[in-house]
């Protein structure tokens, strides 16, 4: 092996660093180390001419290790690894030791103590990079090709965003026919217009276009493989069809709770839950002189805590529906806190309340009771603003259920490992900036499969999904910084620690030659945490760029100097 | 040649879209009105339901977004003027002068502990000063100085010569007196407006008492007492008499739901009442809260578990009613909340240490201008119309003009990103096929 | 420097998302802390393992700090968590052979938090020094 030749720049920062540390020495110093074959101070180590310096540097001296010595990594550390690229050496062989955030601006007033933490932290660095190899980035292609999972008014915005974009898409949709959920409503609010207006257009789009492969009556049975190249084996009618995908949109929608129990539904023939007043709405508009609509029915409760988004506004929606078809019908709405937000459904309500709509807040402690014989007749309700019990004449009890995770969500989770939530619903990587990715690459999630949301909502978390989607497919390739695990298959004992440790699922044991079962990391999928590393019961799996011999080298000089 | 976008404002959202786009392939003219990107994330202390540090998530993905090289930056910068339609916009845009030369400058901020004067802090919401020459905040992406010329001594009254003491301190030579102000002429197929929101000017509302009663304060200057790298690094305290507060009313819908000031629900105010009411109790585990609600909207993910946590462990109790008028102690300077309850029907009075104005959030001044100059409509409010709210939720009213975040309709960030990433698509489905 | 005050040598392990950026926050925000503590950059908390504390603390470093994340905030989802675990075991076995476990610190450090940086180690280099130095106790093998 050649002589390792590491170079060291230390940085004045102006007077930030050089006003407390006494750099001169610290560059005589670090002369003296081993295998320092080069060092010098600039007086801004990221400006052009410090940049130029590090580049000329590395020529004149051929250095084979560069550290530079100034502020944060999290900053300029990519900067400088660029540099260390221009000048023709490798990015993985550059180390950066902080000796600004972490030294001179924060012992500014020991000029003699930071001058020696200086030093030592400078010998950690040098002693780290010594070990350092080089590494090449792992590239992995990406078929152009998605598959969606769902053919509601999610899926299906997703599948025409990518197949317009240019790519092709496989559609499996387990009904016979696409349109989802949507198919079975009315009308939609804020705007009152017909859901098969909105959704007859696109399905007719989807069978139409010609980037898209429709898989009707069909499930996905199989699924193997990780970003870029997923093999997809989908059960339909006719038989089992195979294809090759690069990204997964999952997009399978969610049920409504059936009230089975609650409120005499199942018990009376007048007592209806939202869907199924749709239904009605569609085909045989009842005219009525007096409805009552009970929102919270099964959410929101100790059982399933959660509030479900939608309802409020449906629940609007009908009764003014309601109150359109009879003008003199009395209805109600009792609720438990009017999720109304934002712009359009704030004026909605009260334009509900203006065409004569009533709304009556009421509690858990007492929730309202049906009254009737073979039919609902009315309905008690305690009035908690006004402290007072009312009777309410009906003829239609429409009940406000919640959506909740579908049956499929199991298998979905199992066949792509990505998980549930608390609520049953998928989770994504991170509730607040990633809520369309899946912690596994490659897979994202949409619509109210992810979380109860509206046809609005729906369809933004589909075009966000796309673009997510979109952008491995057009790169064609997929890079990962090379600060990944590797396990050494001759210490490996295939005991599996490490696969259930990576969050990722970026580790599986796979079988050798010579019939050993060992850990093989997918330098891809693996977002280099370390921790199957530290998990690793006999040091099989390393971690390029932190491996336990770079650690305890630091370690070492650290105690010693 | 390659596809090139404008993005007009760089919060979350606004970064968020930038990214996707520069990732799909198209170049992007990202352009901020303010020294930094960053956006009304970057004053936030936790982001609710997971109270995870608003700036540690928000700044990787600035830092991302900045050194994407398909991103171009264009902060301090505002729109002149645009023609054309998709496919091909012309926008001029023009790029104000810092002072500073971005190129030299490395962000050391020397200057900034030598520069005498001392100016209202807009990032800390007025309730502390910076300097003339200043970083708006210490994560500020690009990381360069600004010199505020409304300020700085030298700039408005450059014959006296009075100050130029950044100039003599900084060893980069990254002053420059002479700094024009830019025009640049960009071609773009698509343009996204992404401005965010304001709080809402509560003085307005004379009941309350904001400016006359040093205890009562809005939700955003509450963000930045708490965070930990705020005026008072993250200690609560009375700005009256520096106390930590045993008590805090949250009044929600101040000035939201409202017709005589904005009819519109803010839709954010009742998680990140809870939130802030949360983290007081963890600062302070005998502190209490009381959040004056109407309606409790709590519709995202987790967000109903996280209104019970607060109730079950960290003291919060809700009272359904809203506040007629906020009234003072003279003694203490403790506020006193005047309100009828709506469930027990009672009117009562109740005396704090300290009240938070949950504000509402209105569309950015100055965006019904912007909008004017892109010929995109605006409704009463001034929140960006989108024609074809269920179908197209992020499409304005000029074919290739799209906004997304709150400028377009409140919402909270995961709503904000979501629709930015949306965006992205749209504008890939339309011009940049594969 | 006075050569009677014993200056102690710590390693603090911070992660790159979270303590680390909250290390450099106290540094922007120029909070001075004790100059004993030499910071080693790792990914994640959960990569710091057991096994390096062990064999500091055996070489002459006198205390030891891993800085992570706060729990529910880790950049790769649930590595904190490990953390956790593997410590709390870790701080028994410290104890039985023999080294005082209060030579070893795990906490949670944000991004935000650089107060909170500088007053955990400005509070653990004092302990630390009152501890002394970690070779002149007998019991250590």
């Amino acid at each position: 092996m050649s002589e390792i030749r590491v170079g060291v720049f230390v940085c004045h920062c102006g007077t930030n660093i050089g006003g407390v540390v006494d750099i001169p020495t610290v560059v005589e110093y670090t002369r003296m180390l081993p295998n320092v074959a080069h060092a010098e101070d600039n007086l801004y180590s990221c400006s052009e001419e410090g940049l130029s310096s590090l580049k000329q540097s590395i020529h004149e001296h051929h250095l084979n290790r560069v550290i530079v010595a100034s502020c944060t990594p999290r900053t300029h550390e990519p900067l400088f690894k660029d540099a260390c690229e221009e000048a023709g050496l490798n990015r993985y062989l550059f180390e950066f030791v902080n000796i600004r955030e972490h030294c001179s601006w924060i012992h500014s007033r020991v000029g003699e103590e930071a001058t020696e933490k200086a030093k030592r932290l400078i010998r950690m660095g040098v002693a780290k990079a010594c070990l350092l190899e080089p590494q090449e980035e792992a590239e992995s292609r990406v078929i152009p090709a998605v598959l969606v999972i769902g053919g509601g008014v999610a899926g299906m915005t997703a599948a025409l965003n990518l197949a317009r974009q240019g790519f092709q898409v496989h559609l499996v949709e387990k009904e016979a026919q696409l349109g989802g959920r949507l198919l079975r409503i009315n009308r939609l609010c804020p705007t009152d217009e017909k859901a098969f207006d909105l959704i007859g257009p696109i399905v007719q789009e989807v069978e139409e276009h010609e980037q898209i492969i429709l898989h009707l009556s069909a499930t996905v049975s199989e699924a193997s493989g990780y970003v870029g190249n997923f093999q997809i084996t989908v059960a339909a009618d006719d038989g089992e069809r195979l294809f090759d995908v690069g990204t997964i949109v999952v997009a399978t929608g969610a049920d409504v709770l059936q009230p089975v129990g609650m409120y005499g539904y199942g018990q009376f023939p007048n007592v209806l839950t939202q869907l199924e007043l749709e239904d009605r709405l569609k085909t045989e508009p009842p005219v009525i002189e007096g409805a009552v609509l009970i929102n919270c029915a099964g959410s929101r409760i100790p059982e399933r805590p959660y509030c479900s988004r939608v309802c409020c506004m449906t629940s609007l929606k009908n009764a003014t529906q309601l109150k359109k078809l009879n003008p003199d019908a009395h209805i109600y709405v009792l609720h438990r806190d009017l999720l109304t937000y934002g712009v359009e459904f704030e004026r909605y309500y009260r334009k509900a309340m203006k065409d004569g709509v009533r709304f009556l807040r009421y509690d858990l402690e007492h929730p309202p009771q049906v009254v009737g014989d073979g039919r609902v007749e009315s309905v008690v309700v305690w009035d908690a603003l006004r402290g007072r019990e009312l009777h309410l004449p009906v003829d239609l009890v429409v009940l406000t259920t919640p959506l909740v995770p579908n049956s499929d969500y199991e298998t979905i989770s199992r066949l792509f490992k990505v998980p549930l939530g608390e609520s049953g619903f998928f989770l994504e990587a991170h509730v607040k900036l990633r809520p369309v990715e899946f912690a596994t690459d490659g897979v994202y999630v949409c619509g109210t499969a992810r979380w109860p949301a509206n046809v609005s909502e729906s369809i933004s978390q589909a075009y966000a999904a796309s673009s997510k989607a979109s952008i491995p497919m057009r790169a064609g390739m997929v890079t990962a910084e090379a600060i990944t695990a590797f396990s050494d298959p001759v210490l490996c004992t295939g005991c599996g620690t490490c696969v259930i440790t990576c969050p990722y699922n970026a580790i599986e044991l796979q079988t050798l030659e010579d019939g050993r079962r060992v850990a093989q990391v997918n330098m891809v999928q693996c977002k280099g945490c370390g921790s199957c590393v530290a998990a690793c019961p006999n040091g099989a799996m390393q971690q390029r760029g932190f491996t336990d011999q770079q650690i305890l080298r630091m370690l070492e000089v650290c105690a010693s100097g | 040649m390659d596809q090139a976008v404008l993005v007009i404002g760089a919060g979350i959202a606004g970064i968020q879209t930038s990214i996707d786009l520069a990732q799909m392939g198209f170049q992007v003219y990202l352009v901020e009105r303010t020294p930094s990107i960053g956006g009304r994330m970057a004053q936030l202390d936790k982001t609710f339901p997971t109270n995870d540090c608003a700036i540690c998530i928000l700044a990787p993905k600035m830092i991302e977004c900045a050194r994407h090289e398909n991103v171009h930056l264009l902060t301090y910068s505002e729109i002149l003027s645009t023609e054309g339609q998709i496919g091909n916009f012309h926008v001029r845009v023009r790029k104000k002068p810092r002072y500073v030369d971005i190129e030299r400058c490395t962000g050391c901020s020397e200057c900034v502990e030598k520069c005498p004067r001392r100016v209202p802090d807009e990032f800390n919401v007025e309730l502390s000063r910076r300097r003339a020459i200043y970083l708006p905040f210490p994560q500020a992406v690009p990381r360069v100085m600004t010199i505020d010329a409304d300020y700085c001594l030298y700039l408005t009254d450059l014959e006296k010569d009075r100050c130029r003491l950044c100039e003599d301190v900084c060893q980069a030579g990254a002053i420059d007196w002479e700094q024009q102000e830019e025009i640049l002429e960009l071609n773009v197929g698509a343009i996204i407006v992404a401005t965010g929101f304001d709080p809402y000017d509560v003085s307005k509302l004379g009941e309350y008492g904001f400016n006359s009663i040093p205890n009562v304060i809005t939700s955003l200057q509450y963000e930045r007492l708490i965070s930990a790298s705020g005026p008072t690094s993250g200690e609560l305290k009375r700005q009256s008499d520096g106390e930590h507060p045993h008590t805090i009313a949250f009044i929600q819908c101040v000035g939201s739901r409202d017709v005589n000031y904005n009819p519109f629900c803010s839709s954010v105010c009742c998680m990140f009442a809870t939130k802030e009411a949360i983290l007081a109790n963890e600062h302070n585990p005998e502190l209490k809260s009381y959040i004056f609600y109407t309606d409790l909207r709590a519709g995202g993910k987790r967000f109903q578990e996280y209104i019970t946590r607060a109730r079950e462990d960290y003291q919060v109790t809700y009272i359904r009613g809203r506040p007629g008028t906020i009234g003072e102690d003279p003694d203490t300077g403790n506020p006193i909340v005047r309100y009828e309850d709506t469930i027990t029907r009672l009117v009562q009075e109740m005396e704090v240490d300290l009240v938070v104005l949950c504000q509402a959030l209105v569309p950015r001044h100055g965006s019904e201008t912007l909008a004017e100059g892109l010929g995109v409509r605006m409704d009463e409010h001034g929140f960006v119309v989108i024609p074809e709210r269920l179908s197209k939720p992020v499409d304005t009213s000029v074919p290739g003009i799209f906004a997304c975040g709150y400028c377009q309709s409140p919402q909270d960030i995961p709503d904000s990103v979501t629709q930015a990433s949306g965006v992205a698509a749209r504008v890939a489905e339309l011009l940049l096929r594969v | 420097m006075d050569d009677q005050i014993f200056h102690p040598r710590i390693i603090a392990f911070c992660c790159n998302w979270c303590s680390y950026a909250g290390a450099d926050l106290a540094g922007v925000s120029r909070l001075q802390i004790p100059p004993d503590f030499h910071v080693i950059r790792v990914m994640c908390s959960a990569r710091v393992a057991p096994e390096w504390v062990i064999k500091a603390l055996s070489n002459g470093i006198d205390g030891v700090m891993v800085l992570g994340c706060h729990i529910g905030d880790c950049h790769y989802i649930d590595g904190n968590h490990r953390t956790a675990k593997r410590f709390a075991l870790l701080r028994g076995m410290l104890d039985y052979v023999g080294i005082n476990s209060d030579r070893l610190l795990v906490d949670w450090i944000s991004a935000s938090e650089g107060s909170k940086f500088q007053r955990l180690v400005t509070e653990f280099v004092e302990r630390v020094r009152e501890l002394g130095p970690v070779d002149d106790k007998p019991n250590v093998r």
